[in-house]
């Protein structure tokens, strides 16, 4: 690396106002939602008691009823997503084969937020060095490190020799203020059409920015999400995680591209027009999902979002069970206050049905099929312990089984993973789904009730070396 | 014994089992959070950066104006071009090393600092061609041209 450069050293006045948002609601006015609800519950309990002797049903048979009526919507729903997602991920992967290249290389700024990173930015700088394409610069924002973060990457300033041309480095160093900021930042000072947003810890595949900026090429296109991919494998936490991002996150993506509404642009990895960016007013720090945040704001101003599976990002995934939890709180209740933020779009689809559509498929996955699948497992659990029914939760679990192993079949072999993956399917829905599922469903409720949090940094161990 | 209830009490066991241990988990991180929960400082509306970057670019970044000429400049083509060897950033020879197509965009523009705005200063090539004749020699002026060689000249 040339670090025997001369580098000039400016002041920058960044602006860190943020968009003016409504208030957050109070936690008073929670609790009244609370009591009016359980009113209304008891209200609705009362009414089924008083009739129900009017009708031929007893109490025991009603409850017999409603159960089997809940599963049998249960499965049917489960059935309908799961099918929905692979044919529209087939159709996606149909359509992408036989894409043909476009030739269009503008511009690009990769923006690298980094806050502690001492142990990973020299590798991921030097992964972005070895880039499969010319016409770009990188850009590392510190937000305030407290670690040699910043005396790493001042050490990487400087035209560095890239793969096919020389790239200029530059580092913005502020004072702490979050992600969203130091993305801001980056953003406001990138003189590009097309930005890069990665994570510091991340580390980008050599076609990963040739082969997601010829997307753009299209004038509608106004981001393209990347295909994230866990790189420190061989823990069963992180292997779980690995196959999660493949069959649950990438699955879903690659239907919702064949669409091109693509609900989340991942933080390790998302391209944007810069024009796009501007219009949605830059990403905010309002929500603790501030990728998913601003993938709504471009989604209602008319752009279109893709997903292209060949720009990977590799990145470290929580290896302990704490980290994950931290992880998935965080990004729960993030997207749970991104639906609030935009819940006019999620009920009024004459805004932007595109929109509409997106929302209310996330409060679906992140609140209504968490309660579901907690549920399921709890009848299958009362049934077994109070009625002497074991074999039905075994049955259960093999049907899920076995659709989860054909799912991550099918999605190991379109990403040309390791098979070895396919096996965890096994313990997938019963044991990994079934944790996340909980943490969403007390995040949910933390959320509702408007319980204060922090941003939480996960630990980073180094191990996303170049 | 059969093997569906063996299985089935061991599925059973297994989801108790993670049902205790999300929710015992999760308590624990709770707690754990709250220990290291700290109050918010007011954010100011603007705040000082640091920029560090390669000396070259400095100047550009300080005269953004000078980077893109926003109209064409049209210069009286020079009687004998001066070619002087400066580092235009022209994607062409990369092109060509990664196998790439044409580019669409404009962005060369970008990169070109105060001084390479003189590149316009080189004649182009439609004007200084316009009062040429092409004749199997390459173009030459009509005042110059040997008429009376009676060469056959293809045209």
């Amino acid at each position: 690396m040339n670090t025997n450069q001369e580098i000039k050293r400016s002041t920058l006045i960044l602006d860190n106002r943020e968009p003016k948002v409504s208030e957050p609601e109070k936690e008073g006015k929670y609790l009244k939602r609370i009591l009016t609800s359980g009113l209304m519950s008891l209200v609705l309990i009362f009414v089924i008691i008083y009739t129900l002797p009017s009708t031929v049903l007893s109490l025991k048979s009603l409850i017999e009823y409603a159960t089997i009526v809940s599963l049998v919507i249960f499965l049917f729903v489960l059935l309908i997503r799961y099918f929905g997602i692979l044919l529209l991920a087939y159709l996606y992967i149909n359509e992408y084969t036989f894409k043909s290249s476009t030739g269009f290389y503008p511009f690009v700024s990769i923006i690298v937020p980094v806050y502690n990173e001492e142990k990973v930015v020299a590798d991921s700088i030097k992964s972005l060095l070895e880039l499969n394409y010319s016409n770009y610069e990188i850009i590392v924002v510190n937000d305030g490190s407290t670690d040699k973060t910043k005396e790493v990457a001042a050490q990487l300033v400087g035209y560095q020799k890239g793969r096919y041309s020389d790239i200029k480095v530059s580092l913005i160093d502020k004072p702490n203020g979050g992600k969203s900021r130091a993305l801001n930042a980056g953003i406001r000072y990138s003189k590009a059409e097309i930005v890069l947003c990665m994570d510091g810890d991340s580390q980008l595949s050599p076609d990963s920015v040739r082969l997601a900026v010829r997307h753009f090429v299209n004038p509608e296109i106004g981001a393209v999400a990347g295909n994230v991919k866990v790189i420190n494998r061989g823990k069963f936490y992180t292997d779980l995680q690995a196959l999660e991002y493949i069959e649950g996150l990438n699955m879903a993506r690659s239907a919702q591209s064949f669409v091109r509404l693509v609900n989340i642009i991942p933080g390790p990895l998302g391209l944007f027009r810069k024009k796009a960016v501007e219009e949605a007013g830059y990403y905010s720090s309002d929500t603790f999902a501030e990728d998913a945040d601003l993938t709504l704001k471009i989604l209602a101003n008319g752009w279109k979002i893709y997903y292209e599976p060949n720009s990977i990002s590799f990145t470290e995934a929580p290896a302990k069970l704490q980290q994950l939890l931290k992880q998935r709180y965080r990004w729960t209740r993030g997207i749970l206050q991104s639906i609030r933020k935009h819940k006019k779009l999620m009920v009024n689809p004459t805004i932007n049905f595109g929109d509409t559509i997106t929302l209310w498929i996330m409060f679906y996955e992140g609140l209504i099929w968490p309660v579901m699948n907690i549920m399921a497992n709890l009848f299958f659990i009362v049934a077994a312990l109070a009625f002497g029914f074991t074999s039905l939760i075994f049955f259960w679990w093999a049907g899920l089984a076995l659709l989860d192993l054909i799912t991550a079949l099918y999605c190991v072999a379109v990403e040309k993973e390791e098979f070895r993956l396919v096996w965890y399917a096994l313990v997938y829905r019963m044991f990994f789904i079934l944790v996340i599922d909980i943490c969403k469903a007390m995040s949910t409720v933390e959320e509702f009730l408007g319980i204060r949090m922090t941003w939480g940094k996960l630990e980073r161990l180094g191990t996303a070396k170049a | 014994m059969e093997l569906i209830p063996i299985l089935s009490t061991i599925i059973l066991v297994a989801t108790i089992s993670t049902f205790l241990l999300a929710i015992g988990a999760y308590i624990l991180y709770k707690v754990r959070e709250a220990k290291g929960q700290q109050a918010s400082a007011p954010v100011p509306s603007t705040i000082r950066a640091e920029l560090l970057t390669p000396a070259e670019m400095q100047a550009e970044i300080q005269q953004p104006e000078h980077k893109i000429a926003p109209q064409p400049i049209y210069i009286e083509p020079q009687p004998v071009p001066v070619y002087q060897q400066r580092p235009v950033y022209v994607q062409q020879p990369i092109m060509q090393r990664a196998q790439m197509g044409p580019q669409y965009t404009t962005q060369p523009k970008q990169y070109a600092e105060p001084g390479y705005n003189d590149v316009k200063n080189y004649p182009q090539s439609k004007t200084d061609t316009k009062f040429l004749k092409y004749t199997s020699e390459g173009y030459v002026s009509p005042s110059k041209e040997d008429k009376t060689s009676g060469a056959l000249k293809w045209k």
